[in-house]
């Protein structure tokens, strides 16, 4: 039962720069056991948190709280249960404490699989946290455990901390036939992404009306942990994120010869989500009937109210953005730059991917960047300090126009001072209440289009 | 027992005050148990010293314990939201996360203040693994570089984490170098989670290093009219209310800037809203500066807001102002709060705050008539720094208001809420913390989110209060709806213990 936790990556690969880059102003990820919402993302699953007495809340009320206000979910928030170690645990050891709180925790919490997270006090003092867990493990209580010490990594890391210690300690071997139709789907990161409750279910809707059956695996479309127990037995896994989720879906390939296919591209507007329906039929050799009817039909409705849309933008009088910019994680990054390029003709200014992806995925994320359209190639940046996020936003061309920026709460004295318009699509977007609301598919492109335009109009008198 | 500003590190409030975070019964067994009780503490020791009684309050705990807040959290609030000053937490990343909670509420607070709105200055020295096995001083050093080229800013403030102290850093030296090097204060916070158990440790943390480092020593003119008052980002009730007795306000410390911290030893007394708050930095200030600190209960309700008056106006010299100012208030107020208790009449209340905050907007809810028969605190101090009884709030809250059944001291343990409510079923609880509304409102009952905390202050605190009660309680058609529909996370078997504190119970026997 290897734990494919946290990789820790050598020091000569996590930098080149001086030590001077690596302070960062105004954070745009928190640290490995953020991933606790990650767990508590699925449907009556709880996070047990070994750390100290502000880890759980810190995380909460920043990646879900003031991002969107999203709410704690059936068990977590900020209130999980956590051994709020403290002097005694640093000095003795915190592992009878650690095993005291389970086992209590059996007593008051109705929940179908318990996660255990680490931060930094445990995995600096070396508690053995894996036979603590191992123990109940055997017992045969639900419960299994990842390392997520914050200086091990940050949330999106995590993220596949969390879900490969499922896959690993709690997923049975399964060796039966599989079903072609069925797959699980690995995208954005839940609660870190502001709108990923609703876009997973726009992707589960479109993966749906072509014929699959989706394990969508986090948010309120999730069977929970039964959907977790029926992985193996999907015909493939499908990674819809430019690097997030890689390292689970060779791990199911190991395990249990399970394939893969990774479209990094998050489809938005009705272009990329054609293509993107065309290319998982494909994988999945699925009857093209089916798909293309259901792509006419949802084009029908998307190309109405487009139609609808386009009195406005060809004759609006009061000056409408041509250059954009986008500040955020890869995954929405790409799906925006990618969808207000092709589809709405906006030139992009300046594409900052802000989340740290491991350096052996960068390649593939500048490659993604440089095709966006035919006729347009955008060198990406990877910056992850706001000061400097900020000053290269101020230093990109935006022409003539004032500009419209893509960003969080962090861009909102920026865009003042440069008099364009903000659309907060990501962590932390503080001044967003989000519930349901998506931008992606065919439905969040329509949304999108609200907010982008009605944010410029609103600021016209 | 003195405030001793000569070593960089706070004193824990356990081990200064005996502070609990569990315990269960009435509010008067708990006076009486506490080195306060009002009027027995001259000289109260942290053993019985002085004859005074012992701070020692028998403590419940439990093996089930939910997630907390730590004491970095609260230096946040306080050194993070210094205007012209930056702070730098060194710590891995995920400590920076509170950047985006007091970014909310320091630029919603300055909107509110009427000062110009921009994002807090943090910055995470982003320790990694391997600077868990070489150190972290060097990325520090340059992270307190970054700081002064970027923002040139008053002071520097660099909050430790639990992560630091375990390593061992030396933090200490390099502020004292960077100091040296660049002007400014560069002053120590030291503030690891685990060090003491409950976050208000924090405030005096951060108070701790303002004491030491910004605060002029010595004063060279003294500001007869100016009041220092402690606060967080609530609105700005105190201006009006000391301009009628002639006084000039200084709000400490988020919103403040380096200058109105450093002259806090030039004014003629320090107030508070909250003394679990304000103990620590007011009676330094009285120690170190001889600023005095007004003793005298927090100002809410009839009597605490007369007497926190009266004694401000003694102190400052402005008896006459302040009587004056108390009869057009009585005058001015008590009519409404006639009419609010009418309409106020049968409705039942429940407070879950901060300690001393607690004390009084039970005493304000029960000025207007709502029933309160239920409340949870977070923490206890047994004593405040001063140790003065005329700041024992409780005390106050007992001998003006009578005693209150269900007191309950709990460190934001959620899983005891449902139980605690079960007990009193109240018709709407306030709150400022996060984790315990959400509960309340998945069994049907509203919540008065008390974001400012200056809402129920002063006379009109009282009005102010008697009508967000009247407009939560038309909340309740949502919550009843929602209480419908959603399943708590907890056993059914948890949910029907009529003991909030059993677990605790049968571990101790």
């Amino acid at each position: 039962m290897a734990l494919l936790a946290l990789k820790p990556r050598a020091a000569a690969e996590t930098k080149p720069e001086a030590a001077e880059a690596t302070h960062i102003e105004l954070v745009r990820y928190v640290c490995a056991i953020g991933a606790m919402q990650s767990a508590a993302a699925i449907p009556r699953v709880v996070p047990i948190t070994h750390c100290g007495p502000g880890c759980a809340d810190k995380q909460y009320m920043n990646i879900a709280f003031y991002n969107g206000y999203q709410s704690a979910g059936y068990g977590g928030g900020p209130v999980v249960p956590s051994t709020n170690a403290s002097q005694r645990e640093v000095i003795f050891g915190g592992a009878d404490r650690l095993r005291e709180l389970i086992e209590s925790s059996l007593k008051v919490i109705d929940s179908d699989l318990f996660v255990v997270l680490t931060g930094c006090i445990p995995d600096l003092v070396g508690d053995d946290v894996g036979s603590v867990v191992r123990d109940f493990q055997k017992r045969g209580v639900p419960i299994v455990y990842a390392e997520t010490g914050g200086f091990r990594g940050n949330n999106f890391t995590g993220h596949e901390a969390v879900t490969q210690a499922i896959i690993e300690q709690y997923l049975e071997p399964w060796d039966g036939t599989r079903e072609a139709k069925t797959v699980n789907l690995w995208s954005l990161l839940p609660y870190h992404n502001t709108f990923w409750r609703g876009d997973l279910e726009e992707i589960k809707r479109l993966l749906t009306g072509i014929g699959l059956k989706v394990n969508v695996l986090f948010g309120p479309d999730s069977a929970g942990v039964s959907e977790w127990g029926d992985i193996p037995k999907a015909g493939f896994n499908l990674v819809l994120t430019p690097w997030l989720n890689l390292s689970t879906a060779k791990l199911l390939q190991e395990k249990y010869d399970q394939p893969f296919l990774h479209i990094p591209v998050l489809p938005i507007g009705a272009r990329q989500s054609a293509a993107f329906l065309r290319e998982v039929a494909a994988f999945a050799k699925l009857p093209k009937k089916r798909v293309e009817a259901f792509i006419e039909a949802e084009e029908l409705r998307y190309y109405n109210y487009i139609d609808g849309f386009t009195d406005f933008y060809s004759e609006y009088w009061w000056g409408l953005p041509a250059k954009f910019a986008v500040a955020g994680d890869s995954a929405y990054n790409l799906a925006l730059t990618k969808f207000l390029v092709t589809q709405l003709g906006l030139i992009p200014a300046k594409q900052i991917v802000t989340e740290d992806p491991p350096l052996e995925y960068r390649d593939a994320i500048r490659d993604e960047f440089r095709r966006i359209d035919h006729d347009v190639s955008v060198e990406v940046e990877f910056i992850e300090d706001s000061y400097l996020i900020h000053q290269s936003l101020r230093a990109a061309d935006f022409g003539q126009k004032p500009p419209i920026i893509f960003g969080t709460t962090w861009e909102r004295d920026l865009v003042k001072e440069m008099k364009g318009s903000l659309v907060e699509v990501g962590f932390p977007a503080s001044y967003e209440v989000v519930l349901s609301r998506s931008y992606v598919g065919y439905r969040g492109a329509l949304a999108l289009l609200e907010r982008i335009y009605s944010t410029v109009v609103s600021h016209s008198a | 027992m003195a405030i001793n500003l000569k070593t960089p590190t706070v004193e824990t409030r356990e081990q200064r005050l005996g502070t609990i975070i569990g315990w269960d019964g009435t509010a008067s067994a708990l006076a009486e148990e506490s080195a306060f009780s009002r009027g027995d503490c001259g000289g109260c020791g942290p053993s019985g010293r002085g004859g005074g009684k012992a701070r020692r309050v028998c403590e419940l705990t439990g093996p089930f314990t939910q997630g907390s807040v730590c004491s970095e959290q609260m230096v946040e609030t306080q050194a993070g939201n210094v205007r012209d000053a930056v702070l730098i937490q060194h710590s891995p990343i995920g400590c920076g996360a509170g950047q985006v909670v007091y970014n909310q509420r320091f630029r919603n607070g300055c909107k509110a203040r009427g000062l110009p709105v921009r994002n807090v200055r943090f910055i995470s020295t982003n320790l990694r693994e391997r600077d868990m096995v070489y150190g972290g001083a060097d990325k520090l050093d340059a992270a307190i570089r970054a700081a002064f080229e970027r923002h040139k800013p008053a002071a520097i403030f660099i909050a430790t984490s639990c992560a630091s102290g375990i390593i061992g850093d030396d933090v200490d030296s390099v502020a004292r170098h960077a100091e040296a090097k660049l002007g400014v204060p560069v002053i120590p916070v030291h503030c690891e989670g685990f060090k003491s158990k409950h976050w208000s440790t924090g405030f005096d943390a951060a108070q701790h290093g303002v004491l030491r480092q910004i605060v002029r020593k010595t004063p060279a003119k003294k500001q007869d009219d100016l009041v220092n008052v402690i606060n967080l980002w609530g609105s700005d009730v105190f201006t009006p209310m000391l301009k009628e007795l002639g006084l000039r306000v200084n709000y400490v410390m988020p919103l403040s800037s380096v200058e109105e911290l450093a002259q806090m030893s030039e004014a003629a007394a320090t107030v508070s809203f909250c003394y679990t708050l304000g103990s620590y930095l007011g009676t330094a200030l009285e120690q170190e500066f001889g600023v005095p600190q007004i003793k005298a209960p927090q100002p809410y309700g009839f009597p605490g807001t007369d007497a926190l008056l009266r004694e401000l106006g003694r102190v400052t010299g402005r008896e006459d102002r302040a009587e004056a100012y108390i009869a057009q208030e009585h005058a001015r107020v008590k009519p409404k709060i006639a009419a609010l208790r009418e309409k106020l009449r049968g409705v039942k209340g429940y407070v879950a705050t901060g300690s001393a905050y607690s004390h009084g907007l039970i005493e304000v809810l029960r000025e207007l008539g709502v029933e309160v028969d239920g409340s949870l605190v977070f923490h206890h101090d047994p004593v405040y720094d001063s140790e003065d009884p005329k700041q024992d709030s409780l005390a106050h809250l007992l001998e003006n208001y009578g005693d209150v059944d269900f007191f309950t001291v709990g460190n934001r343990q959620q899983f005891q809420f449902y139980n605690l409510l079960q007990r009193v079923n109240p018709d709407f609880i306030i709150i400022r913390h996060n984790g315990l509304a959400p509960l309340a409102a998945r069994v049907g009952i509203p919540a008065i989110p008390l974001g400012d905390e200056h809402h129920a202050l002063g006379y009109q605190g009282m009005i102010n209060l008697g009508e967000s009660v009247l407009a939560v309680l038309r909340h309740r058609k949502f919550h009843q709806d929602i209480a419908r529909h959603v399943r708590l996370p907890y056993k059914t078997s948890w949910l029907r213990e009529k003991d909030p504190f059993a677990l605790a119970r049968a571990q101790a026997s």
